[in-house]
């Protein structure tokens, strides 16, 4: 069967890599031992429901994802719609790579960037100062919870225009002028007929943009000042700092079991907005 | 081969260790040979001191990457390819702790390794991973003239060091920081930083906080709330990131060592390193793994052995404004200039934190000091 | 369109509104890119903005440096090796997931998606340990960290793929079966027309992200051989350099070379269009 490479592929070196990962979570903790045990114990799940420091990051995480898609969604679309919109070749493609190449700027030298405009002496806040907006004290933009929000928005922000300009390109215009010919205003068609008919770009450009920002260690480690730690914070700490591989592991098995429900929400949304055909 | 091996008496270097301290490190030195178990070539006097050819053999390393490993690479492990005819493999993406551990001693994932020294102990009490220090002053003829407090971890020797200082800008600040507590004064608030805290540096900071406010370098309680004090701080993931900060002046004062502040200092930034009485030292360490096979045991040693010529320390010196542990090699004028001294003298004062007792209590440090972190 | 035939005025006006949330976006996108860009053709001794002046010195720098050169060209032969796997393996995944209804089909699809639903460094970790206890010999080389792109770009050539079979009608090929083409033919003239912007699409996608992939190669890196953002990472957590920033600006020019040239065999726009369910 033609999927049969790919499937082979992915029980091999996803299924069971995986697979160890979780029974690890199920062995009792011990310094700088990383192979299966088969104790089949709890006491790494109780240690995390236990400690609030531990389920917070779980929903700090959930919902820095979900803020952050919402977001990029907001932001997103607009630019994606134009992109759709504009028949100029010349210009929808000089568009498109530049929304490319800022997908290609190396995470660490864009932490750089970022410092340049929202450190307390960056770019944006000399800008506010010399306006007069605000006197001495600097806005913190970076190093706390609205660096991160930025800093996810800014990396994920492509790919949500990616997921969209496809589908909105691909809607029928005759159904937006019907629309406006049987007398609905601009608003009106877009909310109702637009909007409805990128379900699914908007869907997966959420998912999508879900995935990055909830897996995303490198973006909440360096734009965080470590005010945010998250799921993959912890799961880093535990396992290379401190050695507790079966800690990390179980976090780990936290984290599947949330992508796993957002998922499931996704695919329900998805049935319904494509009207029960997938 | 020289059998003139000088001895260095002990006493005189005590570099500040309290009997305490001392006592403790050799008691880790002595947990660690509880774990040797009767291995064919854990025994073997394994090097003689001599070039040899290794017949294309590869040794792997671990050691810090980017212009660190340029170095390396061009002033000692090109020569030592050719020299020793062998291939090094050189692994620069560090965290290195979770692959020796995933492999185990008995497979060491690196035969050798340049890295921190709290890292290496944290390895040590995982396994029986790397040769112990008596073992490594036997095969190394280079590691004679080294001062004493080189070995002082029992699982490795320290080549180069720095001390702990605060960098702070000279332009910015008025009138000029006094002393280790300046960095808790209220007009630093939130233009103070530290690290995170998997970074060596943060451990000295709260182990010479916890003795500086507290009854000693182990007082938590102290060092905790020495923590909350010091909020709001920014918190540095590694010290690039904090000498950018610094050179932007979003941070006036922050913890840091002072080759890096040297560093900046001959660039022409506007900063000077703050020290006080106590001077703790980061070092950089050597590692050979004790379950290599045989041939590339002896490159590791071979390979260590070259780092602690003086010739190169003085290099390094001059490259990384690193002080030598080797009393033979003379200082680089870069250091010089600073005030920088390689005699015995010089090392009246210099402590190593008690990366034992840290380890130990790392889990509630690294989750209370989060917590206080988060806000 | 024919000659003669008069030509309508079609253009969409995109509202104001948008244009202004558009143009916000771009800026968010666009303006640490402009700041890298700057910082590394500084003419000064180290990562300032705003720049002393305007140099080509780190640039050069850059190609005669021998940590950050090798590692973008590592990067790039990684990246092709990625996307010509992932490609192949992805497209015929979704092929399969979109011509036939099976039970527990959702299931497979968010299988497939799951890669991407993980922290890197949890993949990363995972396959580490696999390699090392299952003794393929995949420990700390090349194949291995392969393997490990392969798997997180996947994803996107499956959901690239897929958004261009929506709506496929497989009575196209069925018709061109029972008039006696063979499957292979069939697949090239009726199929893989279709699809093609789907697996452009796709391949981009996972060239892009390999290049920039940190969290799972932090653990497979083979010693000797970095890929540019672990290489990028090791050499930053001790200084800013200009270098680091130059080698930044080449990944950005890379891709806008790359893009030019792919824009030249077909329209930019089809290339965006993702669907995972």
């Amino acid at each position: 069967m033609l999927a049969a490479p790919g499937t082979i592929f992915f029980i091999v070196f996803f299924v069971v890599p995986l697979a160890s990962l979780f029974l690890l979570s199920l062995d009792k903790p011990s310094l700088g031992n990383a192979s299966v045990q088969w104790m089949f114990d709890f006491r790494n799940f109780e240690r995390f429901f236990g400690r609030a420091i531990y389920y917070e990051a779980a929903l700090r995480s959930a919902g820095l994802a979900a803020l952050v898609s919402l977001i990029a969604l907001i932001l997103g679309y607009p630019l994606a719609f134009l992109i759709a919109k504009t028949t100029n070749v010349r210009r929808n493609t000089t568009l498109m790579i530049l929304v490319l190449s800022a997908m290609q700027l190396d995470m660490v030298i864009r932490l750089f960037g970022l410092m340049v405009l929202m450190g307390d002496v960056g770019l944006i806040n000399g800008f506010f100062r010399w306006s007069g907006l605000i006197g001495d004290q600097p806005l913190p933009l970076m190093y706390n919870f609205a660096g991160v929000v930025v800093g996810l928005v800014q990396f994920s922000l492509p790919f949500m225009v990616l997921s969209l300009v496809g589908v909105i390109q691909g809607i029928n215009p005759a159904l937006e002028e019907a629309a406006r010919s049987l007398g609905a205003t601009r608003s009106q068609t877009f909310w109702k007929v637009t909007i409805p008919m990128s379900m699914p770009g908007i869907l997966a450009g959420l998912l999508l943009v879900f995935a990055i920002s909830f897996s995303s260690y490198v973006v909440p480690t360096l734009m965080g000042g470590w005010t945010v730690v998250v799921l993959p914070i912890h799961i880093f700490q535990q396992v290379v700092e401190l050695g507790k591989w079966q800690f990390g592991a179980a976090i780990a098995v936290v984290m599947f079991a949330i992508s796993f429900i957002v998922m499931m929400i996704y695919q329900r949304a998805a049935v319904r907005a494509s009207g029960g055909r997938v | 081969m020289n059998d003139n091996k000088k001895l260095i008496q002990t006493n005189k270097f005590q570099l500040g260790l309290n009997r305490r301290q001392l006592l403790k490190t050799g008691a880790a030195a002595g947990a660690v040979s509880m774990f040797n178990i009767n291995h064919a070539w854990s025994k073997d006097v394994m090097w003689d001191g001599e070039p040899f050819d290794a017949d294309g053999a590869t040794i792997r390393i671990n050691e810090w990457g980017g212009f660190w490993q340029e170095f390396m690479t061009s002033n000692v492990i090109e020569d030592f390819e050719k020299t020793y005819n062998c291939k090094v493999a050189y692994d620069s993406s560090f965290p290195w702790f979770p692959k020796y551990v995933a492999s185990g001693p008995k497979d060491p994932a690196f035969h050798m390794g340049n890295w921190n020294l709290n890292e290496i102990i944290k390895l040590g009490k995982a396994g029986d991973y790397f040769l112990s220090t008596e073992e490594l002053k036997a095969n190394m003829p280079n590691a004679a003239d080294c001062w004493d407090f080189a070995f002082g971890s029992g699982l490795g020797v320290t080549w180069g060091f720095g001390q702990y200082a605060h960098v702070w800008r000279t332009d910015l600040i008025d009138p000029a920081p006094k002393g280790f507590a300046a960095f808790w004064e209220d007009r630093f608030a939130d233009k103070r930083a530290t690290y995170i805290t998997s970074n060596g540096l943060f451990m000295t900071f709260f182990m010479t906080a916890a003795a500086e406010f507290g009854s000693g370098p182990d007082d938590m309680e102290a060092g905790f709330e020495a923590m909350r004090a010091a909020m709001p701080m920014k918190i540095s993931d590694f010290t690039g990131n904090m000498q950018t900060q610094v050179e932007r002046g979003e941070v006036q004062i922050g913890v840091q060592w002072e080759g890096e502040i040297f560093l900046q200092m001959d660039k022409g930034i506007e900063v000077a390193p703050l020290t006080w009485e106590q001077k703790p030292i980061l070092t950089q360490t050597h590692t050979v793994s004790r379950y290599s096979d045989p041939v590339e045991k002896k490159l590791a040693l071979a390979l260590v052995n070259a780092k602690l010529s003086p010739e190169f320390q003085t290099k390094a010196g001059e490259a990384f404004y690193l002080r030598p542990s080797n009393s033979k090699a003379s200082l680089p004028e870069r250091l010089k200039n600073k005030g920088v001294t390689n005699t015995a003298g010089a090392l009246e004062g210099l402590w190593i934190p008690d990366w034992n007792w840290y380890l130990d209590n790392e889990d509630e440090i690294v989750e209370t000091v989060n917590e206080i972190f988060a806000g | 369109m024919a000659k003669g035939q008069v030509k309508v005025r079609r253009e969409r006006s995109v509202p104001v509104i948008m244009r202004v949330l558009a143009i916000v976006s771009l800026v968010l996108l666009l303006a640490p890119v402009v700041v890298v860009i700057l910082a590394g053709l500084n003419s000064g001794d180290h990562l300032t903005f705003p720049p002393d002046g305007l140099s080509l010195r780190w640039v050069v720098a850059f190609f005669r440096s021998g940590a950050f050169l090798p590692a973008y060209l590592f990067s790039l032969l990684l990246a092709l090796c990625t996307m010509f796997f992932s490609t192949i393996l992805g497209t015929m995944i979704a092929l399969v997931l979109a011509r036939n209804e099976f039970p527990g089909k959702q299931m497979a699809r968010a299988f497939f998606m799951a890669p991407l639903m993980l922290p890197g460094i949890v993949l990363g970790l995972a396959l580490y340990l696999f390699y090392l206890s299952s003794g393929l010999g995949l420990t700390r080389t090349m194949p291995g960290l392969v393997i490990g792109h392969v798997l997180v770009t996947c994803p996107y050539v499956i959901g690239t793929v897929n958004a261009s079979l929506v709506g496929f009608d497989k009575s196209y090929e069925e018709a061109a079966r029972s008039l006696g083409a063979g499957p292979l033919k069939t697949f090239r003239i009726i199929t893989l027309p279709i699809i093609s912007p789907g697996i452009i699409a796709g391949s981009v996608f996972s060239f892009i992200v390999s290049f920039g992939q940190f969290d799972v190669s932090l653990f497979l890196t083979p010693p000797d051989y970095n890929p540019l953002p672990i290489a990028l990472y090791s050499s930053l957590r001790y200084t800013f350099e200009p270098t680091a920033a130059a080698a930044g600006i080449f990944a950005i020019f890379l891709v806008v070379v790359s893009m030019l040239i792919t824009a030249r065999l077909t329209n930019l726009r089809k290339l965006a269009n993702v669907n995972f369910s």
